[in-house]
């Protein structure tokens, strides 16, 4: 279950939409950060705030890709590969974050430090490669200076 | 002369007080004694044209809105910046959100919407607390509430964080997505301007179209037509990646050509290489190559030289770059964001991705380039929204101007660019 | 008046439909997957795709709505490109099992192939693989198969209110989850099943065992489960029935099902089926000759009747048995010098029924369930229509959908999210709430409608409690209850629907009345068997001769006797209770049961089961040996619904056709009841359903004329060709505790009505327990943790009337102080544990001794 807290932030949520479906997406984030992940009990939660039938919230997260659906390392390494990141051989970098620290693509090390995921352009092109560890955000990587900046990460 | 940017090197741009010594909300001031139908009014007049890639004009979009008779009307801000090669409302979300909030309350005015929404896209979790925290300052100001300036105007703003799929940025799947629902587009009549975010009329603008409003109230819709391109005036956000000298965000009148850009305000090309190949406006607009770059950016322009404005998201490539290769990114991107709810972009976009995959692997055959421009032709013109039509365009377009690179993966059996 | 051309053919057109509909309406056949005519638009599949005159893009017939003047071709080179590339990116996922597909032969995907291509594939590159989903007892899922339509999804959301289906993820990963199990909130009417167009979600019942071109026959019936009397096909092949599905728009179900009426009929097939008769010797029920079997019957039948009299004779009709079932029986009850003749629609539907009529009129529950849907207003109380009758229950989700207000008055949770407002009194004092709802609606309103004086005269003195004072005395809060008060004041179009628990408490049926007539709004009576009304229609009941003609008027009594050769006695018999009771005390000598199981449905099991021990005699006819089977001295097998002719008259007041569609040996009920009245002198020359339907229309003034063509051919509805009877106006006397609510506090004791199961027929069905094998005791998560219970130990559950150990469930449907346990599993049923007391009027059992104990065991 949610705690009481987190609860008074969603009733909170409810009430800036006319309809409390409006605060899923919300309150998706706010179970992921609480669960860690959306596990079966997150959304069991979600359901009895929003009054919102699971099969619907599981529909709605699993459509978006910054929802976990399983559970994920101390840190999340969001990589950017697409066009403008990858010419600047933003695919090396997945390479060496696989070689260097165990991380795949989607998993997480053995270690349990990270976990990384790829994405689509993260708006920040021009100073490409870059990439988000949890919500901080890094750019102009080369494969020198990205592990580096996961030093601070452990 | 910058409006959009203007103040930007300042670092507490992001602060009220700073945007209010620059000059911000004073737009507002004078918005506030307008009538609503004035102001969009001089919206129309100005000759503004939606920033979001579709160029649609922004006052006949609020006319259509203010027609419709049911209350409440809402407003959304497009922040869902999803295009890949595009970030250019990233400067005025971060760096000037006073701007984006002061162009919302005026919209709000005009087409008398007394709730507003920002869509902002997940990735940007910066953003999200910049915007917060102005909006905050925003409500202490007055400037949002329900007494706007004193002068007993509505309007409440919400920041709702997307979550991760570029559909989002296709207005009617925002606005689904808004309701807390899969972004998958709507079928369109009704538009959101008539059955808009919870059934009721929506206006749905991007970052960079309210970033303007402010400055058509300061100049004058006159002065402001006068900017840039007859057709689509204005100043222009252009975002440049790639290899450039000087890549970035750019306020430049709009119509400047794609070689002024590249050449004039990036430094041309990086390391002194020869350019191969330009995107001009995000990733779903058709490539061009370095024969076409003379062309206006704009809106009404770019479709005569073979591409179209997009998002002014410019993507430069040396004479180092596998085009098959990029190519085959920009579909493994659309096979990923496709949404699923049309047959031809489901399950198109990811035949086309194996071909391109294939080929670029040196596995290629033949008939591939026919299947691929065969494919690319039963999903144009056939899906649900653009999303399909763009990841098609890519293909058939990449095949146009540079045939003889898949041909020569196909013979060689793989890429020569391969380190 | 709007003209557009199609294919070169003017069509006009009243209002603007899609191109699609106009197509259709005029022959012109539009392929399309995605698009079904009850469903909310989609548009995704672009198989509808079209050429449109001064459209540059094809268009998706299914979403472009006509305009005049439009120009439309649906088959062009172009057109058939579009749709061949369109199957062609369908097929490079899908798996070619049509071999081993049981939709092969009604497969759109596989028609629509052969039409247009392609006729080889150019997909070189692997396809995306899902494993069949197998988890399921009934719904066999396979998302190979899935081509993506959504259908499914907006059936279980937009018209069944389930919403237990998603698409999850996006793309070409998207797929369909999940169905079952107890993660989300299935019900299991398998609507997903119909509108599905390819073979991705499919009947685990019929699986692998026939193709669809080997069904031999199709014969529309009605459901035999409750009483909304849904409309089915059973598709038979070889004389067995294979599979029973809706059909679009046919019959008040209008092509939606309900677990029990999809996934039950198997208990047709069950290899428990009573064959032969049986004749108790030396303390054992032995198989006999039906001429043995028969003649006992009648013998000792007779000779009581001769020792003691006819009143000492006492029948209870079957509520699953056909009208003409039903008429020939009583017909066999009063030959024999008795009108002690009732049955399970005493437990609430009868009552209730007579109270609306005697206040409101004949007739008023003859109500088309459409209205439900269109109102914009519903107030349920005493049961929970999603449970009880489920497709009424989907009726009602779907006003809600369009915005109505729904009030329920007690436990509903088939609407917890489907309603306004859910208010929860003490189980017995629905009634306080109503009178506070009705002086606040009175209060609002300020004058009565001025239509039914009598009525109001008795409404002026009825010291209605003040919204304060009624809740005040619920524990609710009087902001609510004016709140609810003003929005069905304000609602111009209100259904009330009405279940068994109010139905048999005149307290609370005179206040379902009452309202009815300020609000102006429609009854619905929830029925729970397919032929309660029929029951009542036909006469089976102590008071009342066929047509809803009282056996007090002399005139009536006599001409009906006379028409049967019999002189029919003037007093009126007892009631189910009564008799029960009766049996007990030694005044009821004999009993024949047909189709009904009283040892285990009615209240207080343990003394009914004595009651019916101390009979000297007891007939049970039936198709399984049921607890009260296994006490007679003569059981005699009947045949199933599927097997026989006849009519059920459901809870609109519609009387619709049954019709054999197999074929076993055996008597019909009807049958055997002819078989004994004859051995007793009675003239029941019946060779088929038919001559009854005859005698029927011959007899009962309500029915006059009525043929079988005539109830084919739509003429069903009450007072179908015949007359009401006129002299109807009663206004019983409210109790003076009506407005109390009683005091006692702690766990309250509730019947689960099961969605599904139904009675203990569907004990007998595979599928059903399948999904529900056991009784078990349903608790709030509250109550269970207070109790310091999880889902899946035992408790034991007491009561004064004794004890159950019951598995626990916890329930967040639930809500409040209550625990619920359903009366449908052998030995766990609820009525083991609960007492009751007569209504005064309605004689209606009312549940008493709710006060329990739970201990985890």
């Amino acid at each position: 279950m949610l705690s009481d807290k987190t609860i008074e932030e969603v009733e909170a949520l409810k009430r800036r939409y006319p309809d409390p479906r409006g605060a899923i997406l919300p309150s998706l984030y706010i179970a992921q950060r609480e669960f860690g992940w959306l596990s079966p009990e997150a959304f069991e939660a979600v359901s009895i705030v929003l009054g919102v039938p699971k099969a619907h919230l599981r529909g709605v997260a699993s459509f978006y890709a910054m929802y976990r659906h399983k559970p994920v390392g101390r840190h999340l390494i969001q990589l950017c590969t697409n066009v403008s990141c990858m010419i600047f051989g933003a695919e090396d970098l997945v390479s060496l974050l696989k070689n260097r620290y165990g991380a795949e693509v989607g998993g997480t090390s053995p270690d349990g430090r990270f976990s990384l995921v790829i994405m689509e352009c993260i708006g920040a092109c021009e100073a490409a490669p870059a990439m988000l560890v949890n919500e901080d955000f890094h750019n102009n990587l080369t494969e020198n200076n990205i592990t580096e900046i996961l030093e601070k990460y452990k | 002369m910058n409006y959009l940017l203007k103040n930007i090197e300042n670092p507490n741009s992001f602060d009220v007080r700073e945007y209010e010594k620059a000059g911000g909300y004073r737009s507002l001031k004078k918005a506030v004694e307008m009538e609503p139908a004035a102001i969009i009014a001089e919206v129309k007049k100005s000759g503004l044209r939606g920033r979001g890639g579709a160029g649609f004009p922004t006052g006949m979009k609020w006319t259509f809105a203010n027609a419709d008779p049911k209350f409440p009307k809402y407003l959304i801000c497009n922040a869902d910046e999803g295009e890949p090669g595009t970030f250019k409302d990233r400067p005025i979300l971060e760096k000037n959100p006073h701007l984006l909030i002061e162009g919302m309350v005026i919209s709000g005015h005009a087409l008398r919407a007394e709730y507003g929404y920002i869509y902002l896209r997940g990735e940007y979790p910066d953003a999200r607390d910049i915007l917060n925290r102005a909006i905050k300052q925003a409500y202490e100001k007055g400037y949002l509430g329900d007494n706007v300036m004193g002068k007993g105007l509505k309007f409440h703003l919400t920041v709702h964080l997307g979550a991760g799929a570029y559909i989002c940025g296709e207005e009617t799947a925002l606005i689904e997505s808004l309701e807390g629902k899969r972004g998958q587009p709507r079928i369109k009549p009704p538009f959101p301007v008539n059955v808009g975010a919870f059934s009721m009329p929506t206006i749905v603008n991007n970052v960079e179209t309210f970033s303007n409003i402010p400055c058509i109230m300061e100049i004058g819709p006159e002065a402001y037509s006068k900017i840039g391109s007859p057709d689509c005036p204005g100043p222009k956000l252009y975002c440049i990646s790639g290899h450039v000298e000087k890549p970035g965000v750019y306020e430049l009148p709009m119509g400047t050509t794609l070689r002024e850009i590249i050449y004039t305000h990036c430094g041309g090309i990086k390391g002194g290489k020869s350019l191969k190949a330009v995107i001009p406006g995000g990733i779903s607009t058709p490539v061009l190559p370095p024969s076409n770059i003379d062309c206006p950016m704009d809106f009404v322009s770019m479709p005569k030289h073979g591409s179209m404005l997009g998002s002014g998201a410019v993507m430069v490539f040396d004479e180092t770059v596998c085009l098959v290769k990029v190519c085959l990114r920009a579909l493994k991107f659309f096979e990923h964001e496709s949404c699923g709810k049309c047959t031809p972009c489901r399950e198109g976009t990811g035949w086309l991705r194996s071909i391109l995959s294939r080929i670029e692997d040196g596995k290629g055959e033949k008939e591939d380039i026919d299947t691929l421009l065969d494919v690319s032709g039963n999903i144009v013109g056939k899906t649900f929204c653009p999303l399909g039509d763009g990841a098609g365009s890519v293909v058939i377009n990449f095949i146009k101007h540079f045939r003889p690179e898949f041909e020569e993966h196909i013979e060689k059996k793989g890429c020569k660019y391969k380190k | 008046m709007i003209t557009i051309t199609i294919n070169n053919k003017e069509i006009r057109l009243e209002r603007p439909v899609t191109v699609l509909e106009a197509a259709k309406a005029n022959g012109i056949k539009i392929p399309h997957f995605c698009h079904h005519g009850i469903l909310e638009q989609w548009g995704g599949c672009r198989m509808c795709l079209v050429e449109v005159e001064k459209m540059p893009r094809l268009q998706t017939a299914c979403t472009l709505f006509v305009t005049d003047g439009m120009v439309v071709m649906t088959e062009s080179e172009t057109i058939s490109n579009a749709r061949r590339s369109v199957l062609e990116f369908i097929l490079i996922n899908h798996p070619l099992d049509c071999p081993v597909c049981d939709k092969a032969g009604e497969c759109k995907l596989q028609d629509y192939v052969m039409q247009y291509g392609p006729t080889a594939g150019r997909f070189k590159e692997p396809k995306i693989r899902h494993p069949e989903g197998l988890n399921d007892p009934l719904i066999v899922r396979n998302q190979e198969r899935c081509i993506m339509c959504t259908r499914c999804v907006r059936m279980c959301s937009g018209i069944q209110g389930a919403s237990a289906i998603a698409v999850t993820n996006r793309g070409n990963h998207s797929s369909m989850e999940p169905f079952s199990g107890e993660r989300f909130d299935c019900e299991y009417c398998g609507n997903c099943l119909t509108v599905c167009p390819v073979g991705a979600i499919m009947s685990r019942l019929h699986r692998y065992s026939y193709r669809s071109w080997q069904v031999t026959d199709e014969i529309q019936t009605v459901c035999p489960f409750c009483g909304v009397g849904c409309t089915m096909i059973a598709q038979v092949r070889d004389n067995a029935l294979m599979r029973v599905v809706p059909k679009l728009g046919l019959g008040s179900n209008k092509g939606l099902l309900c677990n029990r009426g999809r996934f039950g009929y198997e208990y047709v097939g069950s290899g428990e089926r009573l064959k032969n008769p049986l004749i108790k010797k030396n303390g054992k029920l032995q198989p006999a000759s039906w001429e043995e079997a028969l003649d006992t019957v009648a013998s000792r039948l007779k000779d009581i009747k001769n020792s003691s009299g006819g009143n000492a004779i006492a029948g209870i009709a079957g509520a699953r048995c056909t009208n003409e079932d039903n008429y020939a029986f009583q017909k066999l009850i009063r030959g024999l010098g008795s009108n002690n003749i009732d049955s399970i629609a005493r437990m609430g539907f009868a009552g209730g029924q007579r109270i609306f009529e005697g206040m409101l009129g004949p007739g008023v529950t003859s109500t088309p369930l459409s209205g439900i849907a269109d109102s914009d207003a519903v107030l349920v109380v005493g049961g929970d229509p999603s449970e009880v009758n489920p497709v009424l229950g989907v009726h009602i989700r779907m006003a809600f959908k369009k915005g109505a207000k729904v009030i329920t008055i007690g436990h509903a949770p088939g609407l917890g999210r489907h309603r306004t407002a859910g208010l929860l009194p003490h189980p017995q004092a629905d009634g306080v709430v109503m009178g506070g709802l009705i002086s606040a609606i009175l209060k609002d309103k300020k004058s009565l409608p001025g239509g039914n004086r009598p009525l109001e005269e008795k409404i002026t003195v009825m010291h209605l409690p003040s919204a304060d004072d009624a809740a005040a005395a619920c524990k609710l809060s009087a902001e609510d209850i004016g709140r609810l008060a003003k929005q069905l004041a304000g609602a111009s179009s209100v259904s009330i629907v009405v279940g068994r628990e109010a139905g048999g408490n005149k307290d609370t049926a005179m206040l379902v009345s009452v309202l009815s007539y300020i609000l102006n709004a429609r009854i619905y009576l929830m029925s729970e068997r397919p032929n309660e009304q029929g029951l009542v229609d036909m006469g089976c009941l102590p008071d009342m001769l066929p047509g809803g003609r009282p056996l007090a008027e002399e005139g009536l009594r006599k001409k009906c006797g006379a028409s049967w050769g019999i002189d029919i006695p003037a007093d009126e018999g007892l009631t189910l209770m009564e008799m029960i009771q009766a049996a007990s005390s030694g005044g009821i000598k004999a009993m024949y049961v047909m189709g009904e199981n009283p040892a285990f449905n009615l209240p207080d099991t343990k003394n009914t089961e004595e009651a019916l021990r101390r009979l000297d005699f007891l007939v049970v006819q039936d198709i399984f040996m049921t607890e009260t089977a296994r006490m007679a001295d003569v059981v005699l097998p009947a045949l199933s619904w599927i097997e026989k002719d006849g009519t059920y008259t459901n809870a609109e007041r519609k009387i619709q056709r049954l019709k054999k569609a197999i074929s076993i040996t055996g008597m019909e009920d009807w049958k055997i009841v002819a078989e004994v009245g004859k051995r007793i002198g009675l003239k029941m020359p019946y060779g088929k359903a038919a001559d009854i339907m005859k005698e029927i229309a011959r007899v009962s003034p309500l029915h006059a004329g009525l043929t079988y063509a005539d109830i084919e051919g739509g003429d069903n509805l009450w007072p179908y060709k015949g007359e009401p009877h006129k002299n109807w106006f009663s206004f019983p006397e409210l109790s003076a505790d009506a407005f109390t609510s009683p005091a006692e506090e702690g766990l309250c004791l509730m019947l689960e009505k099961p969605l599904f199961h139904s009675g203990t027929l569907s004990r007998k069905s595979p599928a059903l327990n399948s999904i529900s094998p056991e009784a078990v005791l349903r608790l709030s998560p509250a109550t269970a943790s207070g109790l310091n219970l999880k889902d899946g130990d035992f408790a034991k559950v007491s009561t004064e009337k004794g004890s159950l150990s019951l598995k626990v469930k916890i329930d967040r449907g639930i809500d409040g102080p209550a625990a619920f346990v359903s009366n449908n599993f052998e030995g766990r049923g609820l009525f083991s544990l609960t007492g009751y007391r007569l209504d005064p009027v309605t004689k209606s059992p009312l549940t008493e001794g709710r006060q329990i104990s739970i201990e985890k065991e």
